[in-house]
């Protein structure tokens, strides 16, 4: 088969641009493999969240192709799109749950729009979700402006669980956790990862889910993809902002293993 | 990527404690079942009818397991004893199998007296507005009563972008809006007025009913709609991006900043705009005059001050201000109560629309008693 059956998303000769013609990305070539995870990072304005638009289908790029699934995001049937979306799941940074349903509601609701499951086996499907996320079922009827930083995290992964897609992609997915969260929070997607098989893409700052998690680093520095290796590869390149990112006064914290 | 379909192999003995084995293979997931789903629903419900204790279960050959399969199997699932499958679709299938044991949330049983109970809260909740309203309404005749002391901190730059916004951009469509009316209005009242020989009587209708009343009427509910919404959706937006709390935090006072700019500015706003209006109505009513009536423009600005009493303008640009100021302070006071959710946003908008055209048409109400002998 072709290299979509190895691949989740490839990118190919992307030029992205924002505003008015500044160039952001320019001929950036990105492949992610299925059940890797695969970090994205670069300094700040380096267009790690375009990048991530573009990726998700969400801006259609200047140049180049962006295909998720072996289906171009330029592709004019709108099923296989649909379809190749109902594949990913995607956590935002702030959660994006909807405001005004439940916590309940918001885990149920891809699963509803996706259609041809009974209410009963949707229930069954939530709870097992919210079971996942370690959440309890008496938290379904919670609305998310109740909820805490931590846990509008957890039901917005369990909200892009929920088709059991098998690309979960995370945007800042520690940012505003305390180190304990944190831990967990990586802890959760870890063990998630070892039952359900996803590959991730992730966009972080942090350097504790990049450790734990990452399989590979894509940095993106000078407007395209930079090196993409694995961790111990990255961090013995030249490049300014890989030292300062990876840097010795930023040393992997002691006591993990 | 399709791999092998989703099957189901069952083998029934004749003797021996296990009567059936079911053996599932292929890939038990949402996108490859549902073509088959009904068959195969069909046979893990009668499987579901046999005592448990005679069925053995090899899911070994499940190749991919996602949460839709794994309801469908669980539930077949229930009670069995003898279950070969993998560990990883073993952990999924339990937490399934545990999540259809929750019950749904009961839905709240129908209380028979809910009208009553709905009437009842209705009424405290208007009891509660009234209330805060009146709270609100003294907190800031306190902070003019300060501001009047110290008028240095008067927010100029947002009282000018106040009146500006409700003020001139208004302008162009309640203009237009003043204009029909008077069109429609002289055209109906000169319709009735020529049976009678009455032709003239026209400007004193239209005169005193545009001067009077339909002007400021014409401009507040229009200010309630275009002015009144957007105050309130903007405040409604601060809330829900806690940008109310972090003035709140800085010791910045909701009252001075935000409310008064507003209620001033369409205080000072609406009268200005009703002038506008009250021409361009007189505009309308001039020109129907000329072509229906054939009364000349220069006599029907001649006869006009003769029929309406100067009082009536001031009455109509005194209630104007009135109005303008119980528009922006009902459009501040449902902004401050939205909650940080989108349904109570846009139902805090509807809300506060509604509220403040009602409050403009009582407030009218009153005048019109209070006022019934001037003029």
């Amino acid at each position: 088969m072709s290299a979509s059956a190895e691949h989740v998303i490839e990118i190919e000769g992307l030029v992205n641009t924002v505003g008015a013609g500044l160039v952001l990305h320019h001929d950036l070539n990105l492949a992610v493999r299925r059940d890797e995870v695969m970090a994205l990072v670069g300094g700040s304005g380096s267009g790690k969240s375009q990048l991530l638009r573009v990726m998700l289908g969400l801006k259609p790029p200047q140049a180049g192709t962006v295909r998720v699934f072996g289906v171009s995001w330029a592709d004019p049937k709108w099923k296989r799109l649909r379809d190749a979306r109902r594949r990913m799941g995607m956590l935002f940074q702030n959660g994006a749950l909807y405001s005004a349903l439940s916590v309940y509601d918001n885990v149920a609701f891809p699963l509803r729009e996706r259609g041809g499951l009974r209410e009963d086996e949707i229930r069954a499907i939530v709870y097992s979700k919210l079971a996942q996320v370690e959440l309890d079922p008496a938290h379904g009827v919670l609305l998310p402006a109740n909820l805490s930083g931590g846990m509008v995290k957890r039901v917005a992964l369990a909200r892009a669980l929920a088709l059991s897609p098998e690309l979960l992609v995370l945007d800042e997915p520690t940012a505003g956790l305390d180190p304990d969260r944190t831990a967990r929070f990586v802890g959760l997607v870890k063990r998630l990862r070892t039952e359900q098989r996803f590959a991730v893409v992730m966009v972080t700052h942090d350097l504790h889910p990049l450790y734990e998690l990452s399989d590979r680093v894509a940095v993106l520095a000078d407007r395209h993809i930079i090196a993409c290796d694995t961790i111990a590869a990255v961090r013995r390149l030249e490049h300014r902002f890989v030292q300062n990112f990876f840097g010795p006064e930023r040393r992997r914290p002691a006591g993990e293993g | 990527m399709p791999g092998p379909e989703a099957a189901l192999e069952i083998e029934t003995a004749a003797h021996g404690p296990v009567r059936t084995r079911v053996r599932a293979s292929g890939e038990w997931t949402f996108a490859s079942l549902k073509t088959r789903r009904h068959d195969l629903a069909r046979r893990l419900a009668e499987l579901e009818r046999q005592p448990p204790e005679n069925l053995a279960w090899d899911l070994t050959a499940v190749a991919q397991l996602d949460d839709a399969g794994a309801v469908w199997l669980a539930r077949a699932l229930r009670g069995a004893q003898r279950v070969e499958v993998s560990p990883r679709h073993r952990i999924l299938l339990n937490q399934v199998g545990d999540a259809l044991g929750i019950p749904a949330i009961a839905a709240g049983r129908v209380d028979p007296l809910w009208p009553v109970v709905r009437i009842g809260e209705a009424a405290l909740q208007f009891g509660q507005h009234l209330l805060d309203a009146t709270v609100r309404l003294g907190l800031l005749v306190i902070r003019c009563v300060e501001l009047a002391r110290r008028p240095r901190d008067l927010p100029l730059r947002e009282l000018s972008a106040g009146i500006y916004r409700s003020g001139v951009t208004a302008l162009p469509v309640t203009m237009l809006v003043g204009f029909l009316v008077g069109i429609v209005l002289t055209y109906l009242s000169a319709l009735q007025l020529k049976r009678y020989g009455a032709d003239l009587l026209v400007i004193n209708i239209v005169g005193v009913g545009v001067v009077r009343e339909l002007g400021p009427m014409l401009a507040s509910i229009i200010a309630a709609g275009r002015s009144g919404s957007a105050i309130t959706a903007q405040l409604g937006v601060m809330r829900v991006t806690e940008e109310i709390e972090a003035l709140s935090v800085m010791g910045v006072s909701i009252n001075v900043r935000l409310i008064l700019p507003r209620v001033i500015a369409l205080a000072v706003a609406l009268p200005l705009v009703t002038f506008c209006t009250d021409l361009a109505a007189i505009g309308g009513a001039l020109l129907v005059s000329r072509f229906t009536l054939g009364i000349a423009p220069a006599a029907f600005l001649e006869a006009l001050p003769r029929a309406v009493e100067v009082v009536n303008f001031w009455i109509g640009i005194g209630k104007s201000v009135v109005f303008g100021f119980a528009v922006a302070f009902v459009a501040c006071h449902f902004g401050l109560r939205v909650l940080p959710n989108t349904e109570s946003l846009a139902a805090g908008v509807t809300r506060s629309v509604v509220a403040a055209i009602t409050t403009v048409i009582v407030l009218d109400a009153l005048f019109a008693i209070l006022l019934r002998n001037v003029g």
